[in-house]
């Protein structure tokens, strides 16, 4: 552990190259917080006196309790690389010390959002892996995230004492193992980034250029096949010359890496590498791999394992390990523990991973700015970050904010991608729903105070330049969630995030005592702004509702809620699951609705998406900012519209991005254009709140086919067309046999055959379906993958542990909408019932009002 | 018997009496209050009728027009409107509705903005369409009004510009989430209408179209016509941006082709230089 003062690493904060933001991200339960110990002990800075506590990035109580993480924490580390390990850095760099911000990230679905918010403010990503249960579904979501972000990753084989002691695999399964694994996250990659040629270049993992760590972070040791090549470079070396520069043993070192993965095999009697399996006289040759790398650590485990002393001593002596006098008595796992953390140190073998193999903030934003920054690639903003200078004007985006111990401030947590922040700078503050040139969600304030953030404690440091993660103090009070900081007067704002969760599942709260009504209010506040994710809504009816990723989530929301946020006993609702509403088929009539003067007509139809064009929008590869042609471009060829029509799309909603579209498919109005801005108004409020019973629209298409308009402009503005133009898309969406989509959820099971079962008997009875199946290899394991509305997902998770043993631990994500079979408009039907609560719950009138509400007659 | 009775332009005691007769003898009063107002409120009026007077808002008007007819098939209701029923404002919805229902209807006519405005000089034969200039929002702004006004004049025809009064009206919000607040009453004015039009005539230069109207234009201001307070004031475009002329309601007269007796009535109350640069096409029209 370093001991700094905030002097010195203000000091390292200014030799950018040398920088390295990084997260860890992984599935839930594969070790992420447990190997970030191993890296915090070795090179964290300031917190010395914490040293040793286990999840050091748990910062919470019940984190700590629960095992669990569940908000991202930012820890900084110091690491200096010798002058041999800086040979092989391929980028600019500035001396030999290094500064690592981490980020520990939960792995929990429920969370996703927080690691959203991690891989904002870093360039690269420890990809964490359980090397017996593989490659997870959270997994692949962070990982594809962090490749859409242009975060490079690095993998890290967790686990490995698991696949040695519990499974017990021969060297070449587990040789099969890990190639699996790399095959599956390279495949991610392909699928999600860009080809070799891309901006950032060769992003795949591979064992032979050092970006895959294998080890334990529960027992502390790990290792890249840098550190065998070196062992045996140096061992092949001593036989000729030993006085090599860093290059020349740089050279060597990677040369050697190349021969100790894949189909490279070794002839152990001779000592020589050879290309085949089969030699010339029909011997077998083991593989390199499995020969040079896992041989020595099989040795090792089955020595102190099965209790070889001897051998064991032979072993420690050979491989010069120093052990302490107090690991000398021990035996068994803790001797091993001991043993490999001082040969293998997963340490020295992940920092030099990271240091070597991550891009600083000056390699990374080249690439970067332009998934970052939404104005112009060419303003001095852009070339800010581009260039990383800190003597441009400043550029931050804050990614979440941090709980004080002074209860209801926060810090604004985030990293400077241009210029420097600095305690007292006046700064423009720029909310989501700023506008270049407008004044709206824009404030100019000083910055109270800059500071550092590590683990749970804080540091003020006087300022901070651009590459470097910071936490700013009295920016809470202006922004929501997240937001721009800049001193540019004509910046654009910094792209928001995309999270990759969304939140389907809601309770109503209201205090127990009806006086505390104000502090709710306020905690609701204070959480909405702590969780990146939550939403706080109050409805119509007065409800304040509190929407979450899921039930987890939910649950920790409200925990904190009730403590620390509103401090007062609160009462909430079953959980309630949002709906989307939707149309089936084509308006059976051309809908007709006419504004109150009548004297204007708006004449529409309403039909469904093409199958893949919602998600298509969700994902923003259609997209409201999108270019018009290359638009059009694309909704001709994948979904056959006419491009004319598709060049004549008004609107996206509800929100203006929304997965709903407005078409303008009229010949020749003239005007057209003075009621678009009333029609799009009314659309953007009928989208959020469909006929049915006021959920958002999904997956609909509205054709404006004709107007009749008042000669006079004063006729036709917005308080005659809006309520129009909102009358005659409810016709259109009754006249379009309307449905109700639910959310459903893609659950990840993992269980022992035996519990198979009783997994299927919880999912029919759940109206859940099984799609996939699968056995994980090398493991008596199955992992089941299947999709369950999130209706039927409250107490799941509880059900299936009672219905298994315990012995299934299911992971649900959000997965997509599904339309509830059945015709809403029967109060009988399964979606006719949902309708008639939803409504009832949001204090509307009962039942859907008839369609003569809506169309008028010629 | 539906009554639409005209209230005329200036105050209660502008209403003719045949409609004052009709007002007395009616068991409902209903008085229009949104599309213009009169310089003196409701209770003035209902002072002088002797007579309670409902005031009827947009809601009332377009979305409850049964409440408004009922039971006029039996008895006399009156529909009070400023100006003339069928001038500026027409109340055509209203009328085929009581149509419909087999109520039978009677209008009596009042002086409208539509030929009070001779007063200025202009003669009524020399307009074209009328249009209104309606207030511009941050992401609203129409000019469609600016073209008819370049048509008019293509034609040689003078053009009645109304300007926008917004009287009750909800803000998008409010209007989603069903809550019956209004904004406070806006009315243009002159000055603010000849700001609209400059900003579309420096915008077109721009694009380089050719302009039908320009800053040299002549114009007429007119405010609250029909009152002791009347104002008239003629100059061109750019001079009416700075002018002031009082208190609601104000309308705005673009000018084509002028008689000779056009141009001295226009003269009378035109600002200094306001008529200088016209030019004589033939012996008895001019035009700026």
């Amino acid at each position: 552990m370093v001991n700094f003062t905030v002097d010195q690493i203000r000091t390292i904060m200014d030799k950018k190259a040398n920088i390295r933001n990084m997260s860890v991200i992984a599935h839930v339960d594969h070790g992420k917080s447990t190997l970030t110990d191993s890296l915090v002990s070795k090179a964290g800075i300031i917190a010395s006196a914490r040293a040793g506590e286990t999840r050091f990035t748990d910062t919470r109580k019940d984190e700590q309790e629960r095992c669990i993480t569940i908000k991202s924490t930012a820890i900084s580390m110091y690491y200096e690389l010798s002058e041999n390990d800086l040979a092989f850095i391929k980028q600019s760099r500035d001396g030999s010390g290094f500064l690592i911000n981490l980020i520990d990230s939960p792995g929990h679905v429920d969370f996703s959002s927080e690691v959203t918010a991690a891989l904002r403010v870093t360039d690269g990503a420890l990809v964490v892996v359980d090397c017996v249960s593989g490659v997870c579904v959270q997994t692949e979501t962070v990982l594809r995230q962090a490749i859409c972000e242009r975060i490079k990753p690095v993998l890290m084989m967790n686990k490995m004492d698991r696949a040695l002691l519990e499974l017990q695999l021969e060297p070449e399964d587990l040789y099969q193992t890990f190639q699996r694994i790399v095959e599956s996250v390279n495949v991610i990659i392909s699928t999600y980034g860009e080809d070799e040629n891309g901006p950032m270049g060769n992003i795949m993992i591979d064992p032979v250029i050092g970006t895959v760590g294998f080890g334990s972070g529960l027992h502390g040791w790990a290792f890249t096949l840098k550190q065998f090549a070196e062992m045996y470079a140096a061992k092949f070396a001593a036989k000729g010359n030993t006085q090599m520069t860093p290059q020349e043993r740089c050279k060597k070192v990677e040369d050697m890496m190349k021969k100790l993965w894949g189909d490279r095999y070794y002839d152990t009697e001779n000592g020589k590498f050879v290309k085949n399996a089969i030699g010339a006289d029909g011997k077998k040759f083991p593989r390199t791999f499995c020969a040079l790398v896992l041989d020595p650590i099989f040795k090792v485990f089955d020595a102190i394992m099965n209790f070889k002393k001897d051998e064991a001593a032979k072993l420690i002596q050979k491989m010069d390990i120093k052990l302490d006098a107090e690991d000398k008595d021990k035996e068994g796992k803790p001797l091993l523990k001991a043993v490999m953390r001082r040969w293998l140190p997963a340490g020295e073998a992940l920092l030099q991973m990271i240091t070597i193999h991550l891009p600083s903030p000056v390699t990374a934003q080249k690439y970067r700015c332009e998934l970052l920054y939404e104005g112009p690639g060419d303003d001095e903003a852009a070339m800010g970050i581009k260039n990383c200078d800190s003597k441009a004007p400043l550029m931050m985006y804050i990614s979440k904010m941090v709980p004080t111990s002074d209860k209801g401030r926060f810090y604004a947590f985030g990293r400077v991608f241009s210029g420097s922040v600095s305690t007292g700078l006046k700064v423009r503050i720029m909310g989501p729903n700023f506008v270049p040139g407008k004044k709206e969600d824009l404030y100019l304030k000083p910055i109270q105070r800059t500071i550092l953030m590590m683990g749970r404690y804080v540091e003020p440091i006087e300022d901070v330049p651009c590459g470097n993660i910071v936490g700013l103090v009295g920016v809470d009070q202006y922004l929501v969630k997240t937001g721009t900081i800049t001193t540019f007067e004509q910046a654009h704002n910094m792209k928001v995030m995309k999270f990759s969760v969304s939140p389907v599942v809601r309770v109503a709260v209201e205090a127990k005592n009806p006086a505390d009504l104000p502090k709710l209010v306020e905690g609701l506040k204070r959480l909405s702004k702590s969780d990146p994710m939550v939403q706080c809504i109050i409805e119509e009816s007065g409800e304040h509702i509190v929407a979450g990723a899921g039930e987890l989530h939910l649950e920790i929301c409200l925990k904190d809620l009730e403590e620390d946020h509103a401090c007062i006993p609160i009462k909430k609702s079953d959980p309630v699951v949002s709906y989307r509403e939707t149309v089936s088929a084509e308006s059976s009539v051309m809908c007709l609705s006419k504004s109150p003067n009548k004297h204007n007509r708006l004449f529409m139809k309403a039909r469904p998406f093409e199958e893949g064009l919602a998600e298509d929008i969700e994902k923003g590869d259609v997209a409201a900012r999108q270019e018009l042609k290359a638009r059009a471009r694309y909704l001709a060829d994948k979904y056959e519209w006419d491009v004319g029509e598709a060049r004549k799309i008004w609107c996206f909603g509800p929100d203006g991005n929304g997965p709903n579209l407005l078409v303008d498919v009229t010949k020749g109005v003239q005007y057209l254009n003075e009621i678009k801005d009333s029609v799009v108004a009314g659309f953007q409020w009928a989208a959020k709140e469909g006929v049915l019973c006021e959920e958002n629209m999904r997956a609909i298409r509205y054709d404006i086919h004709d107007v009749t308009l008042h000669t006079d402009a004063i006729h036709r503005g917005g308080g005659q067309i809006i309520p129009t133009a909102r009358r005659v898309l409810y016709a259109c969406q009754l006249t379009a046999d309307p449905r109700l989509m639910e959310p459903v959820y893609l659950v990840e099971i993992q269980c022992p055959e035996t519990a198979m079962g009783g997994i299927y008997g919880v999912l029919t009875r759940r109206r859940g379906h099984v799609f996939e199946e699968s056995r994980v290899m090398g493991t008596p394991m199955y992992v089941i993958k299947a999709y369950l509305p999130v209706m039927e997902s409250f107490g799941f998770t509880a059900d299936l542990r009672s219905n298994t043993g315990g012995q299934a631990f299911p992971q649900c994500m959000f997965d997509h909408w599904q339309i509830l079979p059945g015709n809403p408009m029967e109060p009988t039907s399964k979606p006719g019932i949902v309708v008639l609560q939803t409504r009832k719950r949001k204090g509307l009138k009962e039942g859907v009002p008839a369609l003569d509400n809506y169309l008028d007659k010629l | 018997m539906l009554y639409l009775i005209g209230l005329g332009l200036g105050d209660a005691t502008d209403i003719t009496v045949k409609g004052l007769q009709a007002v007395k003898s009616c068991s409902r009063v209903y008085l229009e209050a949104y599309t213009s107002i009169l310089t003196v409120g409701k209770e003035a009026l209902e002072e002088y009728y002797g007579k309670q007077l409902i005031l009827a808002d947009r809601d009332l008007v377009e979305q409850g027009a049964d409440e408004i007819l009922k039971d006029a098939d039996v008895t006399d209701v009156a529909f009070l409107v400023v100006g003339d029923p069928f001038g500026a404002t027409t109340h055509s919805d209203l009328v085929l509705r009581a149509v419909n229902a087999g109520i039978p209807y009677k209008v009596i006519h009042n002086a409208s903005i539509m030929n009070a405005l001779g007063c200025c000089g202009l003669q009524l034969y020399n307009f074209g369409e009328t249009v209104s200039v309606v207030f511009w929002t941050e992401t609203w702004r129409p000019e469609s009004f600016y073209d008819k006004i370049c048509k008019n004049r293509a034609a040689g025809l003078h053009t009645l510009c109304l300007l926008d009064i917004k009287v009750k009206e909800q803000s998008i919000e409010n209007m989603m989430r069903g809550k019956k607040i209004y904004e406070p009453p806006r009315f243009m004015t002159v000055s603010q209408a000849a700001d609209q039009l400059i900003q579309i005539i420096q915008r077109r230069r721009k694009e380089g179209g050719e302009l039908g109207v320009t800053e040299d234009t002549v114009c007429v201001g007119l405010a609250r016509l029909g009152a002791d307070d009347q104002v008239i004031r003629t100059g061109m475009l750019r001079q009416l941006v700075t002018c002031d002329l009082g208190g609601p309601l104000h309308s705005l007269v673009v000018t084509a082709r002028l008689h000779p007796l056009e141009v001295d009535m226009l003269r009378v109350n035109a600002e200094p230089d306001a008529l200088q640069h016209l030019r004589m096409i033939d012996s008895s029209t001019y035009t700026s």
